[in-house]
C-alpha cells in the first residue's frame, strides 16, 4: 500500500496536535512532540502492514512522543505551561459568541485535567477528545482494555472530586456546559 | 448536583481541544524535517557503499574502505544500547551480580561438605607419627535394617569352617560391612611407598542367640578364632543369676587376611543386632617409625666410629653418653614399631553375645515399637524429613525465583522499549 505523508498530515495533524496540547498542556511542547511523532511514524511506515488500523497506531506514536517529551522537558514544561496560559488561550481562542462562563468551565476542567497523572490523563484525552474506543486506547497506550477501563473510571472519579469542579457544580455551572 | 458524565467531558474537552489553533507552519515543518531525514539516511546509505558517509553528524572523508570498522560499529551499537536501555542494563547487572553471588554461595556451601567427606574418606598420606590417625569405617546395621550387599561372604565362611554348624536362628542381616571395609581399607598401596599397606582393622559385633545358647556360642567363637589362625584375646560371660539376662563378650584376634572370614563366621552364629567395623591406614606412621629408626641407627654407627678414634677418657664418656641416648630412642621406636606391626598383623573383633532379643548395650533400641507407635514414629520422622527438605530447597528456589523475576522484569522493559522504538 502506497503511503503519502501529505495525506497523513491532512487527516491526522490537527487531531494529533490538539491531543498533544491536551496531554502536555502547552503548544510549544505539543508542536515538537507531533513533529517527532510524524517523523518517527513516517520512518517506520513499513510497520503499518502489521497493524489493523492506522488511527490508533498514529495516536500511539503521538502518545509515546508526548511521554518522551514529558520525560525530557519536565523543567521547561513547568516553566512554560500553566493554568493561566490555558485559561487565556481558552478565552482568546473560543468562539467570540461564547460566554465567559463557558470559558471558565472549560478552563477549570482543563486545569483539573492537567492535575491528573499522565497515566490517567492520556486515556481521558484519547477517549473524550480523540474519540477512540477503549480497545483502540489500549492499542495506543500499550495496555489491556481492562486497564484502560479502570483508568478511565479512576480519572472520572478524581475529576469529579476535584475541588474546583465541585465548586463549579455547586454554582450550577455544570448543568449544561454546551448551552452555557 | 450534576456529575461529570461522559457526554459532559466529551463536550468540554472537544471545546478546549478545538480552541487550540493549529500552528500555520506545522505540516510544512514536518514535511521539511521528513525530507531532510530522508536525504540524510540516503546519504548515510551511500556512505556505507564507499563514496563517503556522514557519521554522527560529521562528514567522514572517503578512505576507500567499505564502511566503519566492525569493532567501532559494534562499540557504538553497544554504547547506544546501554544508553537507551538503562533499566535493562541495570537489571542485567543485578542479574550478573546475583549469579556471581549465588555461585559464590554454592561454592562456599560446597567446601564444608567436601571437608566432611574428607574426614570420612580414606587418608592417602599420613604426614608423620605425630599426626592423628585417620580412621574410616562403617558403624550401623541395627536389626532389621537392610543394607546394600549380600550375605554370601558370611555363609561361605561358615560353611568352610569345620565343626561350626550355623544355628537355626541364624539370619544375618544383609550387610557387607566387613567386605566393604576390606575394600576401602587400603589407603596407601604398596606402590606408594615401596612396601605393603599397613591396615589396622577392628570390628564389633552384637549377636542375639537362642535361649541357653550363650555358652555354646562363646565356645564356637573360640573355635572360630582357632580356625582362622587367631586366638581369643579375652572372654567374659555373665550367667544372669543376679536377675539379668545371660550374656557374654569375646574378643578375637585374627590375622588381617582372615578378618572377613572370621566376621562372616561370627555373624552366622546368631542374629546380628549391631555390626561395626573400622579400618585405619597406619602405613605412613609405620614407615615413619622405620625411617626414624634407620636414621638413629646411622647416627649410632657414626658415634661408634668416633668411639674407636677417641683418645681420652673424657671423649669416650661423652660419646658413650650419646650412644646410650641413641640406643634408648632406637629401642623405644622399635617397641612402637612392634606394637604397630602387631596391631596391623592381627585384627581385633569384639563380639557381644546375648540371649534376649535386645542387644546387650542397646536395650532402648530393643524395645521395638508396636505397629501404631511405629506408624506414629514414621509419621513424625517423615514430617521432620519433609520440613528439612523444604528448608533445604528454599534457598536455591528463592534465588531462582529472584533471577526469574529480574529476567522477566528486564524482558518486559526491553519489550516495551522495543515496541516504542519501533513506532
Amino acid at each position: 500500500m502506497e503511503h503519502r505523508l501529505e495525506d497523513w498530515l491532512e487527516e491526522g495533524y490537527a487531531g494529533s496536535f490538539r491531543t498533544a496540547c491536551l496531554i502536555l498542556g502547552n503548544r510549544a511542547d505539543a508542536e515538537e512532540a507531533v513533529q517527532d511523532a510524524f517523523l518517527r511514524a513516517w520512518r517506520f511506515r513499513d510497520a503499518l502492514t502489521s497493524v489493523p488500523s492506522i488511527k490508533p497506531w498514529l495516536y500511539r506514536v503521538v502518545v509515546n512522543s508526548c511521554y518522551s517529551k514529558l520525560r525530557q522537558e519536565i523543567p521547561h514544561r513547568e516553566r512554560r505551561a500553566g493554568d493561566g496560559e490555558l485559561a487565556e488561550r481558552m478565552a482568546s481562542a473560543s468562539d467570540p459568541a461564547s460566554s465567559a462562563e463557558r470559558s471558565e468551565v472549560a478552563g477549570v476542567v482543563l486545569a483539573a485535567l492537567q492535575r491528573l497523572p499522565v497515566s490517567l490523563r492520556v486515556p481521558v484525552v484519547l477517549r473524550y477528545y480523540a474519540d477512540l474506543s477503549e480497545r483502540d486506547i489500549a492499542l495506543a497506550i500499550g495496555r489491556r482494555p481492562g486497564t484502560v477501563k479502570s483508568r478511565l473510571h479512576e480519572a472520572r472519579r478524581r475529576l469529579a472530586d476535584d475541588p474546583d469542579i465541585l465548586l463549579l457544580g455547586a454554582n450550577g455551572a455544570l448543568d449544561d456546559p454546551v448551552e452555557a | 448536583m450534576p456529575t461529570l458524565d461522559d457526554e459532559f467531558l466529551a463536550t468540554v474537552l472537544r471545546d478546549v481541544g478545538d480552541s487550540f489553533s493549529l500552528p500555520p507552519a506545522g505540516p510544512s515543518a514536518i514535511l521539511g524535517r521528513v525530507h531532510r531525514d530522508d536525504d540524510e539516511r540516503a546519504g548515510r546509505r551511500r556512505g556505507f557503499g564507499g563514496i563517503g558517509h556522514v557519521e554522527d553528524g560529521v562528514e567522514v572523508a572517503d578512505s576507500g574502505e567499505p564502511g566503519p570498522p566492525p569493532l567501532r560499529t559494534a562499540r557504538r551499537t553497544v554504547r547506544s544500547t546501554v544508553r537507551s536501555h538503562r533499566i535493562l542494563t541495570a537489571a542485567a547487572a543485578v542479574l550478573v551480580l546475583l549469579v556471581v553471588a549465588g555461585g559464590a554461595a554454592v561454592l562456599g556451601s560446597g567446601a564444608p561438605k567436601a571437608k566432611t567427606f574428607g574426614s570420612a574418606a580414606p587418608v592417602t598420606a599420613l604426614p608423620s607419627t605425630t599426626a592423628p590417625r585417620s580412621g574410616f569405617g562403617v558403624a550401623h546395621t541395627p536389626a532389621g535394617t537392610k543394607a546394600a550387599g549380600s550375605t554370601s561372604a558370611g555363609s561361605g565362611a561358615a560353611a568352610s569352617t569345620p565343626g561350626l554348624a550355623a544355628p537355626a536362628t541364624s539370619s544375618a542381616p544383609t550387610t557387607t560391612n566387613g567386605t566393604a571395609t576390606q575394600n576401602a581399607a587400603p589407603g596407601l598401596g604398596s606402590d606408594a611407598i615401596g612396601q605393603p599397606a599397613r591396615i589396622e582393622q577392628t570390628g564389633s559385633l552384637d549377636l542375639t542367640v537362642a535361649k541357653g545358647a550363650v555358652s555354646a556360642t562363646v565356645d564356637r567363637l573360640d573355635a572360630l578364632a582357632g580356625a582362622n589362625d587367631g586366638f581369643v584375646a579375652s572372654s567374659q560371660t555373665h550367667s544372669g543369676t543376679g536377675g539379668g539376662t545371660p550374656s557374654g563378650t569375646v574378643t578375637l584376634e585374627v590375622p588381617v587376611a582372615s578378618f572377613s572370614a572370621a566376621l562372616a563366621g561370627a555373624e552366622s552364629l546368631g542374629k546380628v543386632s549391631q555390626l561395626t567395623t573400622n579400618a585405619t591406614d597406619v602405613t605412613a606412621q609405620y614407615v615413619d617409625l622405620q625411617s626414624q629408626i634407620t636414621a638413629l641407627e646411622a647416627s649410632r654407627q657414626q658415634y661408634l666410629t668416633i668411639m674407636t678414634r677417641a683418645s681420652s677418657i673424657g671423649d669416650v664418656l661423652a660419646v658413650q653418653a650419646q650412644l646410650d641416648s641413641l640406643q634408648s630412642q632406637i629401642q623405644q621406636l622399635q617397641g612402637q614399631l612392634a606394637v604397630l606391626g602387631s596391631e596391623t598383623d592381627y585384627s581385633k573383633l569384639t563380639i557381644g553375645v546375648s540371649e534376649t532379643a535386645a542387644p546387650p548395650h542397646h536395650r532402648a533400641a530393643a524395645a521395638a515399637p508396636s505397629g501404631l507407635a511405629k506408624a506414629w514414629h514414621d509419621s513424625v520422622h517423615g514430617f521432620v524429613a519433609g520440613t528439612e527438605g523444604l528448608i533445604r530447597i528454599a534457598g536455591p528456589a528463592l534465588f531462582a525465583l529472584l533471577c526469574l523475576a529480574v529476567a522477566l522484569l528486564g524482558g518486559q522493559l526491553f519489550w516495551r522499549r522495543l515496541q516504542r522504538r519501533n513506532l
